[in-house]
């Protein structure tokens, strides 16, 4: 077993998914996203949060006794909280690590402000945001074409 | 793969352009031959809100080239669309024509329309979102009277907050090379900042003034909108501005000769009646380039070569 440096004072565990460099505070968001996943419901958590960090000054951290994150979920933490690292580890070590992104386009997930938006109207049809500016968090809905950031914009609930 | 026209962001410099050349055709075509290029094409209009200008330029438009029309005004909407919604709307009248034209008070109309219907679709105004037809007679207006669309200099004058026209005529305007655009407005309906965010930007400048009179001797090219009552909260502040931005005879004794005056009319007291018998004038010219602007859109989304 190989202890790693400056993260030393952070239990380490065997295996499963760290979602690391989550900012201050948003460590409880990122939760609630995973716990509105059935398939998470029963999975063992462990959330920190106000560690050190030298590259946020304080970070928040989610231990996962989980195999993997499904594309669905990563695409959700992505919208909520773009720049957070997930890593999956076996035996101790990093064995493979992503930056979440901000996606190129949303769909179905979120609700358009615009009151007079279509989108808004017809029963049937699903929303599309399009990433405008990554450092803004800015989409624009491809139906009334507003630009929104991302903390205006509702989830759908579905 | 069918093509539509749905909003100006999602035409390229080069599709402008294109659309530019072809209506620069078609006006030199004799009436004779146009009249042989859409006929058996039926154009479907669809207004759910009133504009009977736009549609009785779309509706000559397909006359003029052969072909018909069948479609509904605002009045009827109400029954055409009965309890159903827009998506089934779309699936029913698909099947009566070749093209649409839709007019809808609801914004992202157009675009959903276009991913609905199998036949090319024509925004012909979504609610206050884009209206693509007028930005691109617009333009072709501006190139006419000035032989090109670069280096100009172009006063937009009155409510250049709300107006989707001047918003959809500058963004447009910015992706052709070196424009200097002045602002006239009252404080409380300037162009909003975000508009002003250009990709080249060292090759569009823009000034602000209050002042119509700089507007005259300034430029090239003066567009005048309507100033509408409803956007002000303050009637006091409507009667103090109404008066500011309209124009007469009078106030161009001392313009270029060169320059013209547009508007996209209806116009309510903007432009003085006097303007209309100066060589100023170029609204009514306007109208009439929309006509062919508008066969220019029904020949290149229907695939007919000229
Ligand atoms: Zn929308």
């Amino acid at each position: 077993m190989k202890t790693g440096g400056h993260i030393l004072h952070i239990p380490k565990i065997e295996k499963g998914i760290v979602i690391d460099h989550i900012p201050t505070g948003h460590g409880i968001h990122i939760l609630e996203i995973i716990r509105s996943h059935p398939e998470m419901k029963e999975v063992v958590v462990t959330l920190g949060l106000n560690y050190r960090s030298t590259k946020l000054g304080k970070k928040d951290l989610i231990k996962l006794e989980v195999q993997e994150l499904t594309p669905r979920i990563v695409q959700h933490i992505s919208l909520i909280c773009p720049g957070v690292t997930i890593k999956k580890i076996t035996d101790y070590e990093v064995d493979e690590r992503l930056t979440v992104r901000s996606p190129q386009v949303v769909k179905n997930r979120l609700q358009c402000r615009n009151p007079n938006c279509i989108t808004n109207h017809e029963r049937h049809i699903e929303t599309c945001f399009r990433l405008v500016d990554e450092q803004k968090q800015t989409f624009k809905c491809i139906y009334c074409e507003r630009v929104f950031h991302l903390g205006e914009l509702r989830p759908l609930i579905s | 793969m069918k093509r539509d026209l749905i909003s100006m962001d999602d035409l390229t410099l080069e599709d402008i352009k294109e659309f530019l050349q072809l209506a620069a055709t078609v006006e030199e075509l004799p009436a004779g031959e146009k009249m042989t290029k859409l006929v058996g094409k039926i154009l479907m209009v669809m207004f759910f809100e009133p504009s009977t200008r736009t549609r009785l330029s779309f509706e000559s438009a397909m006359c003029r080239l052969g072909g018909s029309v069948i479609g509904f005004n605002h009045q009827m909407a109400t029954s055409v669309a009965k309890g159903e919604s827009f998506i089934d709307t779309i699936h029913t009248v698909e099947n009566y024509a070749d093209i649409m034209v839709i007019r809808h008070p609801r914004e992202g109309t157009g675009r959903l329309a276009s991913e609905t219907s199998r036949i090319p679709v024509i925004n012909a105004g979504d609610g206050t979102n884009q209206h693509p037809s007028q930005t691109l007679l617009d333009l072709y207006t501006i190139q006419k009277f000035f032989g090109g669309i670069e280096g100009l200099k172009i006063a937009f004058v009155g409510d250049l907050k709300y107006s989707r026209t001047v918003h959809s005529l500058i963004r447009a305007l910015m992706k052709f090379k070196d424009q200097d655009f002045l602002l006239v407005s009252p404080d409380t309906l300037r162009l909003p900042e975000y508009l002003k965010r250009a990709e080249k930007q060292d090759t569009v400048r823009f000034h602000e003034t209050a002042s119509l009179k700089e507007a005259v001797s300034w430029g090239d090219l003066i567009y005048m909108t309507r100033i509408q009552k409803e956007r002000f909260p303050d009637l006091v502040e409507y009667e103090k501005v109404k008066d500011s931005y309209c124009i007469d005879e009078k106030m161009l004794e001392h313009a270029p000769e060169c320059l013209r005056v547009l508007h996209p009319l209806p116009r309510v007291n903007e432009i003085s009646y006097s303007v209309d018998r100066t060589t100023y004038a170029g609204y009514f010219e306007q109208v009439g380039n929309g006509l062919i602007m508008r066969q220019a859109i029904l020949l290149q989304l229907l695939g007919v070569a000229i």
